[in-house]
């Protein structure tokens, strides 16, 4: 097999539990979001974007959905010849079956896929984010400083850096200190979670890591910390842009409605930087002689008969004749039927509102209707 | 359905779509926001289970093939299936000559290969859904040489001109084929879909040959059609026939009407077309859409009454877009009022704040055009 300059590995095994109903029976990466997509796509067509041709994709909690979902390589341009995405969720091995004990483990237990591509590096990244980010420029960074480990940052305000992961650094970028969740931190640089590591330095770290017996197997606490004690070069890479963790119902409504109120920060519409997805057969949106919007971001498939303000709606939602939807994000397939009246909601997909029902409230905390109301 | 060859044939002469037919064949003409024409013969095909499929394209083939690619997006297997596109390889000494008989001929070893043993002939301006499998079980329990699809209008003095009406028997036998002149409100017009056995179909291609090097597969069929044991085959529900540019306007307005254009998309009948991978469209809070069908990727902060928007279509502050089509990628400038108006793809309408056609007329604005 031809050699690979850098692999992805994206860990995708988490449940995201704070979006309740939403991940009962799909894992957090698989969460619908913006109108189209799932949170996966954005970091795979990231990869896509930046020239990446092999990607392991590692999942664990509620993954059937999630494992035909990122299968389907085509979606994000990556079914050529010597591309493909594969899914890695935990096997039975000689040794027994193991889940997977921690970020850091998922990977350990694929040496060996990762071994058949040779790669000089590996980016590591999370299924959990929403942000466009060249790698390829990473990766230029990491070649340049000879770094073993970079790690993205970004710059957050002072006083929120006590909720992140904080890289200390000095001026060149060199990181001297990792503080998890400090209460007085030094810098306001937070990880981000996305690490190009020179493979022969992480495979080494890994064989050893996970002999060591009280050891979490976790990039964060295990990692990083034995590669900054065993002085080797970790480098930060500051990313500026839009960056969101969804992992709440509260954060999943607040990026949505970015999308509305922010396209300055977050714009889907680059056709230098498109964020792939899955292909479903639908008609264009159709728009009723009776209907109003106002403020929205609106997916094919839908038919507007009512009144949207502020709302992101996905594909083949109804909203029917005198429903009215207001700051609310309606997931594919949705349906408010006459009269109802949606607000301040997130709106699980397939879920349907019945005539002059109201669900939710004009100032009350975001709700999430996932059984038909 | 293994047994049947799909064949996209070359629209008829007649079909001209003044000013769109100048940048791209027939089969690509952009349609309804997110489709192009032949999205509905080749869905009809593989929603039917034909696997194989022949498209065979006159002129400028460019935007066929970008459009088609491997067939994936239609459930074309890359292995078990197969989507073909053939073009005349041959320069013919003159247009009158270039017609499908010359390109059937000049592909016959792809026809004589394939090892179906039957043929379902299509063209892509006819907008219809039907199942095909059903047309099949009845062209084989009645023994017919020939099946044609047709359709039951009221409205043939208006539309379907030039195309062929077919005097049906009570048992649906054709007994004549003649050309819609307009004449008459309620005809049996002819879809020029016709399903044979692949033996009388190359056949008929040598026949029409011998006869006259001027003639059609369609001129061989309305001689031959008394000798031919030759039946109709109904088509129900909506069926447009897209052979001007006054029609291809009606059809894509008409279609604006939720209630007509859900006869066209049952989601049990997906109408395949290729993704272009837009983001969904945003309207903004100065936005005021009625009655109107809009494709992804737009960003709309103008008024859109009764009109058909493609792709990543920009409206500005201000701009009214009345009763029009706007292809992929057009932006309509500040202020702009737009009404009756075909833009192509591309185009930029920003200078002429008024452009409105005459009642009963359209005005039609080039590809890439800045007015």
């Amino acid at each position: 097999m031809r050699k690979h300059n850098m692999i992805a590995m994206i860990l995708a095994g988490g449940r995201g539990s704070r979006l309740f109903d939403l991940t009962n029976k799909v894992a957090k990466p698989a969460v619908y979001f913006g109108g189209k997509y799932r949170i996966i796509d954005f970091p795979l067509s990231n990869c896509a974007n930046s020239n990446i041709q092999v990607i392991g994709v590692l999942t664990q909690y509620e993954s059937v959905l999630l494992n035909s979902y990122v299968a389907q390589d085509q979606r994000w341009g990556l079914d050529a010849k010597d591309s493909g995405i594969y899914v890695l969720p935990p096997r039975e091995k000689s040794e027994g079956f193991g889940l997977y004990r921690g970020t850091a483990d998922a990977i350990t237990q694929n040496i060996d896929f990762v071994d058949q591509y040779d790669p000089d590096y590996v980016l590591i990244l999370s299924g959990d984010h929403i942000y466009k980010m060249d790698y390829d420029a990473m990766l230029e960074d990491h070649k340049k400083n000879k770094a073993d480990l970079t790690v993205a940052v970004l710059e957050v305000p002072l006083k929120d850096a006590s909720r992140f992961g904080i890289m200390n650094a000095h001026p060149d970028g060199q990181i001297y200190e990792f503080e998890e969740k400090p209460k007085n931190p030094k810098s306001n640089l937070a990880s981000m979670g996305i690490y190009i590591f020179s493979w022969p330095q992480l495979k080494k770290a890994l064989q050893d890591d996970v002999l060591i017996e009280d050891s979490e197997h976790d990039f964060g606490k295990n990692i990083i910390p034995t590669f900054l004690s065993e002085k080797k070069r970790l480098f930060a890479y500051r990313f500026k842009g839009y960056w969101k963790d969804v992992g709440t119902i509260d954060s999943l409504w607040e990026a949505n409605m970015d999308l509305i109120y922010h396209r300055d920060e977050i714009n889907l519409a680059d056709p230098a930087w498109k964020i792939y997805t899955e292909d479903i057969t639908v008609p264009p949106q159709y728009i009723g002689p009776e209907a109003s919007i106002e403020n929205a971001y609106i997916n094919q498939g839908c038919e507007i008969e009512g009144r949207v303000v502020n709302s992101v709606l996905f594909t083949g939602v109804k909203v029917e004749a005198g429903a009215v939807v207001k700051d609310s994000v309606l997931m594919p397939f949705s349906h408010v039927k006459k009269g109802a009246v949606v607000q301040r909601v997130i709106v699980a997909d397939e879920v349907c509102i019945s005539e002059d029902v109201t669900v939710g409230s004009e100032s009350g905390e975001i709700e999430l209707i996932s059984q038909n109301a | 359905m293994n047994n049947i060859l799909g064949l996209i044939n070359y629209d008829d002469a007649s079909v001209k779509v003044q000013g769109l037919d100048n940048y791209r064949p027939i089969p690509s003409l952009s349609f309804l926001a997110r489709y192009r024409l032949i999205d509905f013969a080749i869905s009809n095909m593989t929603n039917s289970g034909i696997r194989h499929i022949q498209v065979y394209v006159k002129h400028k083939p460019r935007s066929v093939i970008e459009h088609l690619g491997s067939g994936r997006q239609y459930n074309i297997n890359s292995k078990q299936g197969k989507l073909r596109i053939l073009t005349g390889e041959e320069a013919t000494q003159s247009e009158a000559y270039n017609h499908d008989i010359t390109a059937f001929l000049q592909n016959m070893r792809f026809i004589e290969d394939a090892k179906q043993e039957y043929v379902m002939i299509m063209p892509s301006h006819m907008i219809y859904t039907v199942n095909l499998e059903e047309v099949y079980q009845q062209h084989l329990e009645s023994k017919v040489d020939v099946t044609v699809l047709y359709k039951t209008v009221n409205n043939a003095h208006e539309s379907f001109i030039g195309v062929d009406t077919l005097k049906l028997s009570d048992k649906k036998q054709v007994e004549e084929i003649e050309v819609n002149r307009g004449k008459y409100k309620n005809r049996h017009v002819s879809l020029a879909a016709y399903m044979m056995s692949k033996e009388l179909f190359i056949h008929l291609i040598h026949l029409a040959d011998n006869i006259s090097s001027f003639y059609t597969l369609r001129d061989v069929l309305q001689e031959q059609a008394p000798l031919l044991n030759m039946v109709g085959y109904p088509v129900k529900g909506y069926v447009a026939c897209i052979n001007s540019l006054d029609e291809y306007y009606r059809v894509n307005m008409e279609l604006t009407d939720y209630e007509i254009g859900k006869q066209l998309f049952n989601p049990d009948w997906p109408i395949h077309t290729r993704t272009s991978d837009s983001c969904p469209t945003q309207y903004t809070p100065d936005a005021r859409v009625k009655k109107s069908v809009i494709a992804n990727g737009c960003y709309i902060e103008g008024t859109i009454i009764n009109s058909v928007l493609g792709r990543g279509v920009i409206v500005k502050q201000g701009a009214v877009i009345e009763d029009s089509i706007v292809l992929e990628g057009s932006v309509i400038g500040e202020n702009v009022h737009v009404k009756r108006v075909v833009v192509d793809k591309s185009a930029q309408v920003s200078k002429v704040k008024e452009l409105v056609a005459e009642e009963n007329s359209v005005l039609y604005v080039k590809r890439q055009d800045r007015v």
